[in-house]
């Protein structure tokens, strides 16, 4: 009956969809973990996107290397992040960031990609008179030559 | 006193709506007349009320008017002119002032366009439009009212988000928002034709045309969110799968999917249940898009703020779903009988296929998106699913998808005969298989490109055959060559409209694919003088320049671009405005046909002696931008009014 | 069943499909961990706009409710002053303060903006910005809340509403000082 023909049709297009969708998942699934979650259960090799504060003071850049260390805290754990390239615009010492990437084996997160947090509701401590922007201005226009 | 008089005609506004809303199903019901009359004029009151809003909105805008809190959010003294007209839709209560008042010119011109034709429909037509209008205005005067005072008045505003000040973002939420309120229509339609039981061919045939424009616009605003975030987010890419993106994509698919089932439904009087199912998933998932943009429930990096405006559209959206599909249920046999496929190999099951496929790719993208929830709820572990699974689960799809483009127009009705199939494939197949052959021995490793060159190449052979072939029956009858191909077009503009979006849309494929697989992308610290290469460029560093502009600092990088001969001087920069936590990036680029170049100025020092760039070279990216041109060239031809043959 | 009966399944199908997204709602995902979390709060000796003094050691005893506000910032600080204000009133007797600590502002600024708001808790300027440094603050408005004890428990970012500061506040209310 044609009927039947379309119905184990239409049930094998499902089944297939169903088998890419599993194998889809299970392999480019991300687990959200916080530092403290991070320390308790890692598993090296495995996909993570772990966010927490940047904590002040333990960010290094290396520009000629685009070596970016630095440290993700919660409270109550912290985890060493790598990463190599330019820090995004929205990255910064006692900021929040989530970071994607897996936990190396020498014990350090290998962070493949940091995630831009952009928070509607905040302002940065306003410099008034804007006398940071234009100390800049003159340092790339006056002496840099 | 403006805004008061902005608030006032949005209250009036509502009113009005639900009062025309009453009269036009009341006027459906009885068949009187003036009832939907007095809908009529419900409805042109409601625009003009909107259009005054609106304009009441851009005043206080360009005045200033920091008492109005959104325009204390979205402008300060600095803002440029031209910024402070187009941010009045740059966040969210102007987003939906937008949205309602092409919701309100839409239900003009169906008043205008079907108010004589549909006798049986149009009220009903007349009366969804205007509840859909109705909670739209209910969300402006209520949930996110645009002219909220602010007591005590702040002395600048905030100033509109930077990444707003391009015109991409002016032009994007316009044709994407043409595009979503666009298919309130077909949806009025099938209500309508639920209500009044008339689910045949009617609705359909009214609606072809609106679907066809309100997808255009969905396309044109989904391109041109790509080129937004193209040229101004810095990241060289134009699609990430965000769920933002993905709310826009998926009621595209499904009306992709209608514009294909329809003409089964005309020809064939088959799949009624199918459409009217598509159509009101359609409106849905456009309602679902807005519900997640909006309500904070997925976290975005582009989501607007949060409150109880998510509650309003789940709301909307819980009634809508459960109206349509109870209307569905009660008219359930009127939609059921339909004709049987006589076979597998017909044009009627390869558009059942394609419908499948696209329903498949929606439902992927669906479940992708709302995962993070899935799999807290069920097991309270935060997972997410990135780009790879998207990409992985939805190329085999499209590539399915992009076949069918080549076998649906082409094949016979009913039952293709084994000479059928010959006489219009064998030779799209044979150049098809030799194009493969073709690009494997150019160095094509990847087998996805390939699959998709050969593809395509397939598919634009089946159009060639077909217009080659109806060309030289014109020229047999004597007709010359040129008018004859002329005459073609005009006469049959549904096909090869339909045929001139395919050619788009294979552009585009082919772009994305080139730029998917071959661009590449290195980063690197330069010292003045110093350069990096890659590609064949040699890009150079020469100095930092820094500048103040009306609202933001700008310190700009000079590169030098040469790949043998010059090209030019590239100059990425960082903008910084004061009102924004850190710097905005300003890409500079050069486009080809071939391949973009593409410069993100990183970090740098303060003394202007070294600087780090991050330097893409993107294969085909234009041909994304100019499948869009062709596809807009093939939806203008479809949607010309049908010419009568000359005696 | 009865054939008829079928049908009806269809729109009850999208039953559950809403009641997850109405599941998303309630799940916030916004949470910034602070590493202060836990410690003691940084100790701070101002001035007031009136000219009293104003230590966190006084406020020992009490829950103390520590914001970090300015003029300029709008319009998240225009949003939760009159949050705040609300709430000083309704817990002042209950043993909580609420201090407002001004950053990187002009004081006639500041001091309007008291005024518009009609502020009646303590407010004072930090014009070395030291206060500011120590507690890790990075924008305004940023708000503390400090138990009995002096230990910081919660950091909240962003304006405040009445709901956020009820939760925040009432659990460290029922806490002894000792």
């Amino acid at each position: 009956m044609r009927k039947t023909k379309f119905i184990t049709g239409g049930a094998v297009i499902a089944a297939a969809l169903a088998y890419m969708i599993y194998a889809g998942v299970t392999q480019s699934a991300v687990y959200f973990v916080t530092p403290a979650e991070l320390r308790a259960s890692a598993v090296a090799g495995k996909a993570y996107r772990l966010g927490g504060m940047v904590l002040p003071g333990s960010v290094t850049w290396e520009p000629r290397t685009l070596a970016l260390h630095f440290t993700l805290g919660d409270g109550t754990a912290t985890v060493p992040v790598r990463h190599k390239g330019t820090p995004p615009d929205l990255f910064g010492e006692g900021r929040g960031a989530v970071v994607e990437g897996t936990w190396s084996a020498d014990g350090y997160f290998r962070a493949s990609l940091i995630l831009a947090k952009h928070s509607e509701e905040y302002k940065a401590p306003h410099d008034a008179s804007q006398a940071g922007y234009k100390e800049l201005i003159r340092t790339l226009q006056g002496d840099g030559r | 006193m403006i805004p008061e008089l902005g608030y006032g005609a949005a209250i009036v506004a509502l009113v009005l709506a639900l009062w025309g809303a009453v009269t036009a199903a009341l006027g459906a019901r009885t068949g009187r007349p003036a009832l939907l009359l007095s809908a009529q004029h419900a409805a042109l009151a409601v625009f003009v009320l909107v259009t005054a809003c609106f304009a009441l909105l851009t005043y206080a805008f360009l005045t200033f008017d920091f008492s109005v809190r959104y325009v204390a959010t979205n402008t300060n003294l600095g803002t440029p002119f031209y910024y402070r007209i187009t941010g009045v839709w740059g966040a969210l209560e102007g987003s939906i002032i937008l949205w309602t008042w092409m919701l309100g010119l839409y239900t003009l011109i169906v008043i205008l366009r079907h108010r004589e034709g549909a006798r049986e429909l149009y009220p009903w037509v007349l009366t969804v439009m205007l509840g859909v209008l109705a909670f739209f205005l209910l969300v402006i005067t209520v949930a996110a009212p645009p002219f909220a005072r602010q007591a005590p008045v702040p002395a600048d505003g905030r100033g509109l988000n930077p990444l707003l000040e391009d015109t991409g973002m002016i032009t994007h939420p316009v044709a994407l928002y043409l595009g979503f309120t666009g298919l309130t229509v077909p949806f009025a339609f099938a209500m309508a034709a639920l209500i009044t039981g008339r689910v045949g061919d009617a609705w359909i045939t009214l609606t072809r045309r609106w679907t066809i424009i309100a997808w255009y616009f969905l396309s044109l605003g989904l391109l041109i969110g790509g080129w937004w975030s193209y040229h101004v987010l810095g990241w060289g890419g134009y699609w990430a799968w965000d769920p933002v993106e993905n709310a826009a994509f998926m009621p595209w698919l499904t009306a992709t999917a209608f514009l294909h089932s329809v003409m089964i439904q005309e020809r064939r009087r088959m799949l009624k249940l199918w459409n009217i199912s598509l159509v009101i998933l359609t409106f849905s998932l456009t309602l679902f898009g807005t519900f997640l943009t909006r309500s904070g429930v997925i976290a975005s990096v582009h989501a607007f703020t949060q409150g109880t405006i998510g509650a309003f559209f789940l709301s909307f959206l819980a009634l809508v779903l459960l109206t349509a599909l109870g209307l569905l249920a009660v008219r359930w046999d009127a939609l059921h009988a339909q004709g049987e496929l006589d076979s597998i190999v017909s044009r009627e099951s390869a558009f059942l296929l394609n419908n499948v496929l696209f329903v498949a790719a929606t439902f992927t993208v669906f479940f992708g998106t709302v995962f993070p929830l899935l799999s807290e709820a069920a097991r309270g572990v935060k997972v997410s699913v990135g780009a790879p699974f998207f990409n992985q689960v939805n190329v085999p799809l499209f590539l399915a998808l992009i076949f069918l483009m080549g076998v649906g127009p082409l094949i016979a009705w009913r039952r293709a005969s084994f000479d059928n199939l010959r006489r219009n494939f064998l030779w799209p197949v044979l150049v098809g298989v030799a194009a493969a052959a073709f690009f494997f021995s150019l160095g094509v490793r990847s087998a996805i490109a390939v699959l998709v060159l050969a593809l395509t190449v397939f598919v634009a052979s089946t159009i060639t055959v077909d217009f080659a072939r109806a060309s030289r029956a014109r020229v047999r009858l004597g007709e010359p060559l040129l008018p004859a191909m002329g005459g073609l077009l005009r006469r049959h503009n549904r096909r090869y409209g339909g045929f001139g979006v395919h050619l788009g849309i294979l552009i585009i494929a082919v772009g994305v694919t080139g730029s998917q697989a071959w661009s590449v992308q290195t980063e690197t610290t330069l010292r003045r003088g110093e350069y990096a290469e890659l590609a064949g460029y040699r890009v150079r560093f020469e100095d930092l320049t820094a500048s103040e502009e009306s609202n933001h600092f700008k310190v700009a990088g000079a590169f030098t671009v040469s790949n043998g001969r010059g090209l030019g001087v590239l100059r990425p920069a960082k903008k910084f405005y004061p009102q924004e936590t850190s710097p905005i990036a300003y890409v500079d680029y050069r486009l080809g046909l071939r391949e973009d170049i593409y410069l993100v100025l990183g970090d740098f020092a303060r003394d202007g002696s070294q600087a780090t760039v991050k330097f893409q070279v993107n294969r085909l990216v234009s041909w994304i931008w100019i499948g869009g041109l062709v596809l807009t060239a093939g939806a203008v031809l479809a949607i010309l009014p049908e010419k009568k043959k000359a005696a | 069943m009865s054939r008829r009966a079928w049908r009806w399944l269809i729109p009850l199908s999208a039953l559950p499909v809403l009641a997850l997204l109405a599941y998303g709602f309630r799940v916030n995902p916004r949470e910034i961990p602070s590493p202060l979390v836990g410690r003691p709060a940084p100790g701070f000796a101002l001035t007031t706009f009136d000219g009293a003094p104003l230590t966190l050691e006084a406020q020992r005893g009490k829950v103390v409710v520590v914001n970090f506000w300015a003029s300029w910032c709008y319009p998240a600080c225009y949003e939760e002053a009159p949050v705040l204000e609300r709430s000083w009133r309704a817990y002042r007797d209950r043993g909580v303060v609420v201090v407002g600590v001004d950053i990187q502002d002009k004081a006639e600024a500041a001091q309007k903006f008291i005024r518009d708001f009609g502020l009646s808790f303590p407010n004072a300027p930090d014009p070395t910005g030291k206060v500011s440094v120590d507690f890790g603050t990075y924008g305004v408005p940023e708000t503390f809340f400090i138990d009995r004890r002096g230990r910081i428990r919660a950091k909240h970012v962003g304006a405040l509403t009445d709901e956020v500061l009820r939760t925040r506040v009432e659990p460290l209310l029922g806490e002894p000082a000792g």
